[in-house]
């Protein structure tokens, strides 16, 4: 933890009155938690007193002031999923993963919590892993759900190929294919445009698959600078008609030959996209 | 995204919109709500544009990608405009079947809903009795509209309520208005928003006045908001819009529960469109008219709800209750004037003052206008949300909507008004639902949930599960409401172990009035409905485990045992799912529980084919 990373969030919820929730859910977005350390830094910073802090901080369901694991499983406990045996279905995760729920597991891979409703009853029992929904669980598939999270829940997505498929794209402006069959990526043709940051000038080629990130490029760079784009024929900026619905960086478009437009988030580690068949992207 | 400057362009861009569309061209909508995702609408959604790309047809046939059209039960659902075929539970590869039908003009009869009354498929999605019987103003708007696109919203007549509002130039007539349309808090309590918005306009105090969603949607088993929220975000903007205009407030607070990530992402992207487009922010269609909101998210905690609760959690503090007077209204956020309202509330709107007060008062009944958005789960077959005129019966909504019980068990009690609420027993299904009828019947409407419990659930077990929501959830400020809570949860646990007493019984209804009587938010004075409503509704089902020790729904789990009677065929998939072993037996025989090994977790039950397990 560095104490100018949380400054940053301060600073980006300073305009905003009573920002102090919202500076919370940040900091535990980054680290999983909110460290001692870090609510040292807000105090400092806001003028609020630790004690005052610490009742937010507890007050809230959704703050932990302990580290948690690297996969969070949260079973929905509400009315329609209790009556539906979720229950059972939460002790069924505490007996596998040997965790009461808001604990973590000792090798800091799973943090299993209850929640009081997740708003999606009519699928009940619910849990929750990682952002990842399923549905109607028995307790027969608590097994299957932590194995599948271990063996990597997006991992899965991808490898499964009928939703993966090719992209053949070319500038919105010259029309011109910016696909490079010389240099394929995940055993297809790359697409291939010049992008700039900072100083650093140069080639990138990203997957066509439309489902996969994998990029390669001529320099090095960080996750979360955003990068510009631009058509290695008409030189012009491939920029797109809106910002990312992820992260809001301005979005790079391209045409996609067999209609429609593609819109990817310009910030490099965001995997914020649009396909467009038929219209504008607003 | 230009910046509309005037009316005028913005009714322009109406209008060039609404041209462009040529209705003629086949759409496919893709149901793609929290509900739908987690059942695999995303993979749909990219199997579509593969085969849209892969055949050339992205000219021939449009996509679209909406929020929750209510029937969860079916997700993923795919509708097909103009015709209205609907898809129920779609899969990857029946997908690509139905974009190659579309193509051809062709219904794939395979595919269709199949009533189970009647065992007839159906093609329409409005003659499917769950959505036949339902009256859909604003559910039916989300099928319409993408809700990250602005334009579509346009197109579909956004914004022209506001335009009219704007139009009349008089802020009274919208009040008037609201007023004269009867409408009431979508909330729970049923406080008329007009009146609100009245004293609200009538504060002077020059230094600005609030104007807040409601969007804390913590009742389990309710998410109706969720949904107007994610398939319809626009809505609810210009609802606010038109109530800042109102009442003279010149700031918007959405304040989203943070369990609600879809609904998060899809308003702050309408929120920054509107901002671009310059319907939002200073000068608002160059009429001098200025409004902005802004999204706070909660962090989960249920008392956020109540508004002086969530007033505190806006400002960045603990979210306590404080006493009212002073009603927000008066003294909200940051001390300035505050009007609360439903996500439902501010959905409805739009409606009024598009089609006008008198006919949206037309629907429901006297005192009890328009239509009410209900999430109907639990043991039901048709599971979803439904959108029904005010007055109607629960009978009506349970069993010609919800088409009756998913199970073989009897229907026996819905619950209503989350824990604030009570269960109201299957004999008094007559029940009209409204505000007045609901409270009288030991229950509240509040924010739509209705829970549907079979033979199968136990009262004392859901009075104990309530309790132990609500001990969790108090926040502690009301001696009554902290330890009162605490202690009914602890009588419960005892009667659900088989260790109550009859005298237990009776303290119990004792400390529920207490509570009831001597707390200072909803959250406290409501917090006994559960307890008093099953008390009286289902006081035999105490008796019986007080009195027999026996949980007469198989559910408490002390007082019930696990066997296996002769349906059982000795095919040993209980034997492999038992994490203790407790089943024995040889193969093509019938099995026995080890009772002393038996842990009581279910998981033979629910993978047996043969309903060979007993609970009793």
């Amino acid at each position: 933890m560095k104490a100018d990373e949380i400054l940053s969030i301060v600073d980006k919820h300073e305009g905003d009155r009573g920002g102090l929730i919202s500076i919370f859910e940040d900091i535990q977005a980054k680290y999983s938690y909110l460290p001692a350390e870090a609510l040292k830094v807000v105090a400092d910073a806001t003028g609020r007193s630790p004690v005052d802090l610490y009742a937010v901080a507890t007050f809230y369901k959704s703050f932990s002031l302990k580290p948690r694991g690297k996969h969070l499983c949260s079973v929905c406990m509400g009315t329609a999923c209790h009556v539906r045996g979720a229950p059972v279905i939460g002790g069924e995760f505490a007996r596998q993963l040997k965790v009461t729920p808001g604990e973590t597991t000792p090798d800091k891979e799973f943090t299993l919590e209850t929640v009081n409703c997740l708003g999606a009853c009519a699928l009940g029992p619910i849990v929750v892993v990682d952002g990842h929904y399923f549905s109607k669980v028995d307790s027969a598939r608590v097994k299957q759900i932590i194995k599948k999270t271990r063996d990597g829940l997006d991992e899965a997505e991808i490898k499964a190929d009928r939703r993966v498929y090719l992209l053949t794209v070319s500038c919105s402006r010259c029309n011109h294919s910016l696909m490079d069959p010389d240099h394929p990526i995940d055993g297809s043709p790359s697409i291939r445009v010049t992008a700039s940051s900072g100083r650093e000038h140069g080639w990138i080629r990203l997957s066509s698959l439309y489902g996969s990130f994998t990029v390669e490029s001529e320099f090095g760079i960080r996750t979360d600078t955003i990068v510009d784009f631009f058509c290695p024929h008409c030189h012009a900026e491939l920029k797109g008609a809106s910002a990312c619905p992820l992260c809001r960086a301005p979005m790079i478009s391209m045409i996609v030959r067999a209609g429609g437009i593609v819109q990817i988030c310009s910030r490099r580690g965001c995997k914020g996209h649009m396909l467009d068949l038929n219209g504008s992207g607003f | 995204m230009e910046r509309l400057r005037s009316i005028e362009e913005l009714k322009a861009l109406q209008a060039r919109l609404q041209t462009d569309r040529d209705p003629s061209i086949p759409t496919i909508v893709i149901s793609a709500g929290t509900c739908g995702q987690a059942s695999g609408a995303n993979d749909l959604i990219r199997v579509t544009k593969r085969e849209l790309l892969n055949k050339g047809l992205t000219d021939r046939i449009r996509l679209r990608i909406t929020g929750c059209h209510g029937f969860c039960e079916a997700e993923p659902s795919v509708l097909i405009e103009p015709r209205g075929t609907f898809y129920p539970r779609v899969g990857v590869q029946e997908m690509a079947q139905i974009v190659e039908a579309v193509a051809q003009d062709q219904v794939l009869k395979d595919l269709l809903f199949v009533d189970p009354a009647t065992g007839k498929a159906v093609e329409r999605q409005g003659d499917i009795s769950f959505f036949k019987a339902q009256v859909r103003t604003i559910l039916a708007r989300n099928e319409k509209v993408d809700p990250i696109r602005v334009y579509n919203y346009i197109e579909n007549g956004g914004y022209s309520a506001l335009v009219r509002a704007l139009e009349t130039g008089d802020s009274k007539w919208v009040v008037e208005e609201v007023k004269a349309s009867g409408l009431r808090g979508r909330g729970g309590a049923g406080f008329p928003t007009g009146l609100k918005w009245e004293f609200l306009a009538a504060q002077r105090n020059g230094r600005g006045k609030f104007l807040v969603c409601n969007a804390d949607e913590g009742d389990p088993g309710a998410y109706m908001d969720r949904s107007v929220l994610e398939g319809n975000p626009h809505s609810i903007i210009e609802g606010m819009l038109i109530g800042g205009y109102a009442t003279g407030a010149n700031e918007g607070v959405v304040y989203v529960r943070n369990e609600y990530p879809l609904a998060i992402k899809h308003l702050m992207i309408a929120l920054r469109q509107c901002h671009e487009l310059g319907l939002l922010g200073q000068d608002i269609l160059g009429t001098g008219f200025s409004f902005d909101i802004r999204l706070v998210r909660g962090a989960g905690a249920f008392v956020c709800g109540e508004e002086t609760a969530l007033i505190r959690s806006i400002e960045g503090k603990m979210g306590e209750p404080r006493q009212r007077p002073p009603f927000p209204v008066q003294k909200g956020i940051e001390g300035k004037p505050t009007a609360i309202n439903n996500v439902e509330s501010w959905a409805n709107i739009p409606v009024i003052i598009t089609e006008g007060a008198r006919e949206f008062a037309k629907v429901g009944t006297k005192g009890n206008t328009g239509t009410k958005i209900f999430s109907l789960v639990g043991k039901v077959r048709n599971t979803g949300l439904v959108e029904v005129p005010m007055g109607i019966t629960i009978e009506k909504v349970v069993t010609d909507i919800g088409g009756g019980p998913s199970g073989k068990a009897k229907i026996k009690a819905v619950q209503t008004g989350g824990p604030s609420g009570g269960c109201i027993p299957a004999e008094r299904f007559d029940l009209p639902i409204d505000y007045d009828s609901l409270t009288e019947a030991g229950s509240i409407m509040g924010s739509g949930g209705m829970i549907v419990m079979d033979e199968n659930t136990c009262m004392v077990d859901v009075a104990k599960y309530f309790m132990n929501f609500l001990k969790d959830e108090s926040c502690g400020k009301c001696y009554t409401c902290r330890k009162g809570i605490q202690r009914m949860h602890e009588i419960l646990e005892d009667v659900s172990n088989g260790k109550g007493t009859l005298d237990q019984l009776d303290v119990l209804e004792e400390l529920a009035v207490v509570v009831q009587d001597t707390t200072m938010c909803g959250l406290g004075q409501t917090a006994s409905n559960p307890v008093l409503s099953t008390l009286r509704y289902f006081r035999r089902e105490y008796f019986e485990h007080v009195e027999k020790h026996r949980c007469p729904a198989g559910v408490c789990k002390e007082l019930v045992t696990y066997s296996i009677n002769e349906n059982c065929t000795g095919c040993a998939a209980c034997v492999r799912v038992c994490p203790e072993k407790a089943i024995a037996g040889e193969k093509k025989k019938r099995h026995v529980i080890d009772t002393s090994e038996c842990i009581k977790c279910g998981a033979c039950k629910t993978v047996c084919k043969f309903d060979a397990i007993d609970v009793a």
